[in-house]
């Protein structure tokens, strides 16, 4: 299952927090920051999963069972769309390739809610952003990975992306394909 | 009132640039202003600004109760708002979370389609095992909603409801496997169901073999790459469990392999054919072979795949799981694998060093070695060690919300950056020591199972030595094979150290070169060639290189060499750790011996004289100022030898040398010797025994004699003799300094051989036949037999005949009697007593290291080969010693099993990963086909026993009456006959039946019994006696018991009686306690 999602920008900035089990403030920042200091050290050309960061990392003492291993988050996978990574933090009863499919469904769900989404639509609706993540992602299974159904599901629910007045939106064409 | 909203307050803080802090915290004032207005829209306004800065890491769990306000909304925007803020902020100990549950219930039987989503999406955060089970029944009429949405997020915040409260399950899945089942259900909904079932599945394959076929059907029907994923990955887990599935599978497996363009489905079937056990399944098979033929090749492919290192490094986990089965066909792509160690990306070099540690045979250990040395040494080390504490920030207080920095970036969509460099980076410390430590591990697995060349592997530790990283830092640069270096030391460096030493050890043809190796290491004019930079990296290795230069001293190319380099290392001393400064204290005088006696018969010259006398001078010098080390290990030794070198120094001085004999006018027949303090004394305090590995386990084993008592003190007058040895020695002092008498008065030579005698003795007879033997013990295992038991058998017998006499030697045969000589007795007789000493018993197997009988022939070290590489050179590796049987313990693998045993002992007190979700509680939960009748069974079962236990408690409950009952009735024949007060009575009585009411049931009768048997001869007996305790205690009876006294009304009108009778009362056994 899935464990976490987590979207910040390049400064580490948090966009999106999303924990599938109940986190301490404090500890969910101190995993934030822990895997921006990971992702923001690869250079563009590595792949994109991350060694656990030391939060994460098993207590060296207990390499009990693999059947214990499966409940516990071993994987770690991010993508980098301009100024945001997404991060998801997954059991190894995912699979690492596809957990990246999913994050692109989750950035082009986005993008068909906002037309060229950017990081400004995210910080200033970010409760969309959630109800997005809630239509694909329910207790840390996927329920949806149809790009189509994510979206009518956040239109059905009435939460209408609001751009923010006053914002200048620049240069948001090329997509967010160009991207990886 | 109301200063902003979400947008002022965003917008806000991209404005306050520098006063972040100050800024949020104003806003956070605000709203709990805010929060507590009357308005409904201030206070969902105020929520959701707390909830955006929450993400930040503000705190707002204080705001619970508001949460549960804006949740009960009956505006839905409100209401979502406030779902929001209960999912992003609650906590396991949210004490609000009780007053949700209705509101909960409410929300999920709403009329409103929307409004049944919030609450969906909120409960797999917020519940807990109580509101699971009243929950459960509002949830599953959802599972039958018009909208698939409702329905297949029903089915997972089931799935989240068995988590916590596996019993939930057991109502609900067979309704979730009637959806899956209906083909007419919405494929998203099925897709839903597949995820859960294979979250499920694994815990429990077995209860879902009945799903294989529509599963099957739904594979094959192709359509949704991530339901195909989620179905091959639960047959994987099903395949062991149904062999007959992996026929079925193969071809629907291979078509989609070659067919789909879905790269991830495409690596999960291949993931699927490995981790379900196919391939080992179908092998034999045509189809088998070919579809492990084209899993290989298409993992190849993603191998050396341009520009996607993803691919790489999925395929590097799947041969990563391979190797364990079938190793040699990972090797066929050796070449491949190997590049990617070299990879740009750590990721990738990690996984791909993983793999290469499992991968390694006897003849690509070299290559893969080199390679990896290769990469050290062209990558640099980091230009300066980075800080972790100012790089990372997860060890400070998060993230601030900063404003942001330049809003045409965060604008900008996307494109790739370009500012970051796609150049290897240097090699981080850790990755480093990682990859020394694979290395080692690598080289040495199974006591050098693979290793061909040791001269090489010497100059590989030595070259390694070089790239220690400078800081010390622990490795495992995400790894997973974190157990194995647990036991390391820390510092990497000392592992080199101890690899070297190892080597110098257990195989004895390469000591010479590891001897050379240390020379070479110690040797202070090449010094900055190793250790270059000022921080300790690889020094810790000195202190194994010190101790082999001592303990082979006499295999060193040039001892003096090495001396003068301990020597000059005071110019130093302040940089060496005092551990390797121990290690060269003790270095120092064996190195001393053998330069002392390298001659041994050498006549006493005054040459001879002057060069040992300026050599103990140099000596002296150098331990000094040691001897104010503020290491105290440090500091004893140097004070130990320091006197040594003194006596030393004074028998040479005082002994006459040849040249004085002749000056002398003595025999010109007679050649002066040196003093015996020089050439026997000193090198019989470092020449014992040669050193053998022994097993971590050898002691444990060694088993406890019969009839030794530790307990017990060995000589019972012990205070005794000390006394009189105090009185003694106060007389005798000349007598008893054998110290005194040792050094000054010349001994005879037999004193210094048998010197060392007894000890040596006891373990190892210096025979040199049985010597050679035991040096030669190359591996020895528990199963395998001795090579030569009738040889051990005779020098048991010897040995036994030598010490029969002997007090201290415990003979097993003797000891272990005349038993019946069963299995189990030989493994008693052969782990009892005296032969565990016996070292020549450990079996000796030889070392193959080809599949030939090559005979362990001890390999005499010669000075002229050493250079000469051969291309196939047989080494022994001595290995472990220790002790058969006692423990199961494989000694090889001691250390292994060490750790095995204390992951176990672990695994009970296992802490759960951080984010993990336990699921262990579904394994015990069965599902399988005839789950409605098992279920039903249990069910009844569960029903059963709570009914009997009711039952049981009634029929308590009734012994306890009817036992009050006879007391009673017991006191009532008592009471005419001796005029006592019944009414003290009848409060003991209430307390032990009150008492009772809550004990166990088992002491009941027992108890009543013995209150009679008190109420019957209490009265006449033991009265008096207990009257004083009574009255302490009476006090406190009154007052507690009076509420209970009066329920029973008859005993009321009695009870003002009570107190002025007290003093002959009876029976208080019970009252006071």
């Amino acid at each position: 299952m899935i464990n976490a999602v987590l979207v910040f920008n390049n400064n580490g900035q948090p966009r999106l927090t999303k924990f599938y089990t109940q986190l301490d403030t404090a500890v969910q920042q101190r995993l934030l920051s822990e895997i921006f200091t990971l992702v923001s050290a690869r250079p563009n050309s590595a792949c994109n999963f991350l060694p656990l960061p030391p939060l994460l990392a098993p207590s060296t003492s207990s390499s009990s069972s693999t059947a214990e291993q499966n409940d516990a988050p071993s994987l770690v996978t991010y993508r980098h769309y301009a100024t945001l990574y997404f991060i998801l933090i997954s059991t190894s009863t995912e699979s690492p390739l596809a957990l990246l499919d999913l994050i692109q469904v989750f950035v082009e769900s986005l993008d068909r809610l906002f037309e060229n989404v950017c990081e400004l639509d995210l910080i200033f609706n970010f409760e969309t952003l959630h109800a997005v993540l809630g239509e694909m992602i329910v207790g840390g299974v996927v329920v949806e990975t149809g790009l189509e159904k994510v979206v009518e599901g956040v239109k059905a629910q009435g939460r209408v992306a609001k751009r923010p007045v006053n914002e200048g939106r620049v240069g948001l064409t090329q997509g967010i394909w160009a991207g990886r | 009132m109301f200063e902003k909203d979400i947008y002022q307050l965003i917008r806000g803080l991209r404005s306050h640039k520098g006063n972040e802090r100050e800024y949020i915290q104003d806003s956070l004032r605000e709203c709990r202003r805010e929060i507590k207005s009357q308005d409904m829209d201030h206070k969902a306004t105020a929520l959701m600004k707390l909830v955006y800065l929450e993400m930040f890491g503000h705190d707002m769990s204080w705001a619970s109760f508001n949460v549960l306000e804006v949740m009960s909304s009956p505006k839905y925007i409100q209401k979502r708002v406030g779902y929001l803020a209960a999912v992003q902020s609650f906590r396991p100990d949210t004490e609000v979370l009780m007053l949700a549950e209705n509101l909960l219930k409410k929300d999920l039987n709403s009329p409103d389609k929307v409004t049944i989503g919030l609450p969906l999406g909120a409960i797999p955060h917020v519940i807990n095992a109580s509101m699971a089970n009243s929950l459960l029944t509002d949830l599953i009429p959802r599972l039958s909603h018009s909208l698939p949405a409702i329905r297949k997020k029903t089915i997972v915040t089931l799935y989240r409801l068995a988590l916590v409260y596996p019993e939930t399950l057991r109502p609900a899945w067979p309704k979730i496997k009637d959806r899956l089942l209906d083909e007419n259900e919405d494929p998203s909904v099925t897709a839903a169901i597949v995820n859960v079932v294979c979250e499920l599945g694994w815990r429990r394959p077995q209860d879902f073999l009945s799903l294989a076929p529509r599963l099957f059907e739904l594979l094959t029907a192709g359509g949704n790459n991530w339901m195909a994923i989620k179905i091959i990955k639960l047959f994987s887990t099903l395949t062991p469990l149904e062999p007959r599935l992996v026929k079925k599978l193969l071809p629907p497996l291979t078509s989609i392999i070659k067919t789909t363009p879905a790269m991830s489905l495409l690596y999960e079937c291949i993931n699927g054919i490995i981790q379900g056990g196919i391939m080992e399944a179908a092998e034999g098979t045509t189809d088998g072979d070919e579809v492990a033929r084209l899993c290989l090749s298409k993992l190849r492919a993603m191998l050396v795949v341009e520009g996607d290192p993803n691919l790489r490094y999925v395929a590097l986990l799947a041969f990563a799981k391979i190797t364990s089965s079938h190793a040699e066909l990972v090797s066929q792509h050796q070449d491949v694998i190997l590049e990617c160690i070299d990879d740009a990306d750590i990721s990738i070099r990690t996984r791909a060093l993983d793999l290469v540690v499992d991968m390694i045979n006897a003849n690509n250990l070299q290559t893969v070695v080199e390679r990896l040395l290769k990469q050290l040494r062209t990558a640099g080390k980091a230009p300066e060690p980075t800080d972790p504490t100012t790089e990372d920030r997860g060890t400070h207080d998060g993230i601030v919300p900063r404003a942001d920095e330049d809003d045409e970036e965060m604008q900008a969509s996307i494109r790739p950056k370009e500012q970051k460099p796609n150049t290897a980076p240097p090699l981080p410390d850790d990755y480093r020591t990682s990859v020394i430590e694979r290395i080692l591990e690598m080289c040495s697995r199974a006591t050098y199972a693979h290793m061909s060349d040791f001269e090489w592997y010497i100059g590989v530790l030595v070259d390694l030595v070089k790239q220690c990283p400078s800081s010390p830092a622990t490795g495992n640069f995400g790894s997973h094979h974190t157990t194995a270096s647990k036991d390391r030391p820390p510092n990497v460096a000392d592992a080199v150290g101890a690899e070297l030493l190892n080597v110098a050890v257990r195989v004895k043809a390469v000591r010479p070169d590891a001897a050379a190796a240390a020379q070479n290491l110690l040797s202070s004019d090449r010094r900055p060639d190793f250790f270059p930079s000022a921080g300790s990296g690889g020094q810790a290795v000195l202190a194994s290189a010190a101790f082999i230069a001592g303990e082979y001293a006499s295999l060193l190319p040039d001892a003096e060499a090495v001396l003068t380099s301990l020597l000059q290392s005071s110019a130093s001393t302040q940089q060496l750790q005092a551990s390797v400064l121990a290690s060269y204290l003790q270095a120092l005088p064996k190195l001393f011996a053998v330069l002392t006696t390298r001659d041994p018969h050498a006549p006493w010259t005054s040459t001879r004289r002057t060069t040992t006398m300026l050599l103990i001078a140099r000596i002296v010098h150098f331990l000094e100022p040691l001897t104010l080390h503020p290491d105290l290990d440090v500091q004893e030794r140097a004070v130990e030898y320091l006197d040594l070198m003194r006596l030393a120094a004074e028998a040479a001085a005082s002994q006459q040398t040849d040249d004085d004999e002749e000056s002398g006018g003595g025999g010109s027949s007679y050649a002066a010797e040196p003093p015996l303090l020089l050439t026997q004394a000193i090198p019989s305090l470092f020449s014992g025994m040669e050193l053998n590995p022994v097993a971590h386990a050898a002691l444990r084993k060694v088993p406890q004699p019969e009839g030794l008592d530790l307990a017990a003190p060995i000589n019972g007058s012990l205070q005794m003799l000390l006394r009189q040895a105090d009185d003694y020695d106060t007389d005798t002092d000349e007598a008893n300094d054998e110290v005194y008498k040792f050094y000054y008065d010349k001994p005879s030579s037999s004193v210094a051989a048998g010197y060392q005698r007894p000890a040596a003795e006891l373990l190892e007879p210096p025979t040199s036949a049985s010597k050679s033997k035991a040096a030669s013990a190359s591996y020895q295992d528990a199963e395998t037999e001795p090579l030569d038991r009738e040889a051990a058998e005779r020098k048991r017998a010897e040995r036994r005949e030598r010490y029969k006499d002997d007090p201290y030697y415990i003979d097993s045969e003797r000891a272990s009697g005349t038993s019946t000589p069963t299995p189990m007795h030989n493994i008693l007789r052969s782990s009892s007593n005296g032969e565990e000493l016996d070292v020549d018993a450990i079996p000796v197997m030889e070392l193959q290291l080809d599949s030939k009988d090559i005979p362990a022939a001890p390999r005499a070290p010669s000075a002229n080969d050493k250079k000469k590489k051969r291309p196939r050179r047989h080494f022994e590796i001595a290995g472990d010693e220790t002790l058969e049987g006692g423990d199961d313990m494989p000694s090889v693998s001691s250390s292994a099993s060490l750790s095995s045993k204390a992951t176990a002992g672990a695994r009970g007190t296992k802490k759960p990963s951080l984010l993990e979700v336990d699921s262990s509680g579904l394994s015990a939960l069965s599902l399988s086909d005839d789950a409605a009748a098992r279920s039903g069974a249990t069910g009844r079962f569960d029903v059963e026993r709570r009914q009997a236990e009711e039952e049981e408690m009634a029929r308590a409950i009734r012994e306890v009456e009817r036992l009050r009952l006879e007391m009673q009735r017991a006191q009532e024949r008592i009471q005419p006959r001796g005029a006592l007060a019944e009414e003290g009575v009848v409060v003991t009585r209430k307390k032990v039946r009150k008492k009772k009411k809550v004990d166990t049931l088992s002491e009941e009768p027992a108890a009543a019994a013995a209150d009679d048997d008190d109420g019957e001869e209490g009265g006449t007996a033991v009265k008096k006696k207990r009257r004083k305790k009574r009255k302490e205690g009476g006090e406190d009876s009154v007052a507690s018991e009076k509420p209970a006294a009066d329920e029973r009304d008859s005993e009321v009108p009695v009870k003002p009686k009570r107190k002025k009778k007290r003093q002959v009362t009876f029976d208080d056994d019970d009252t006071v306690e």
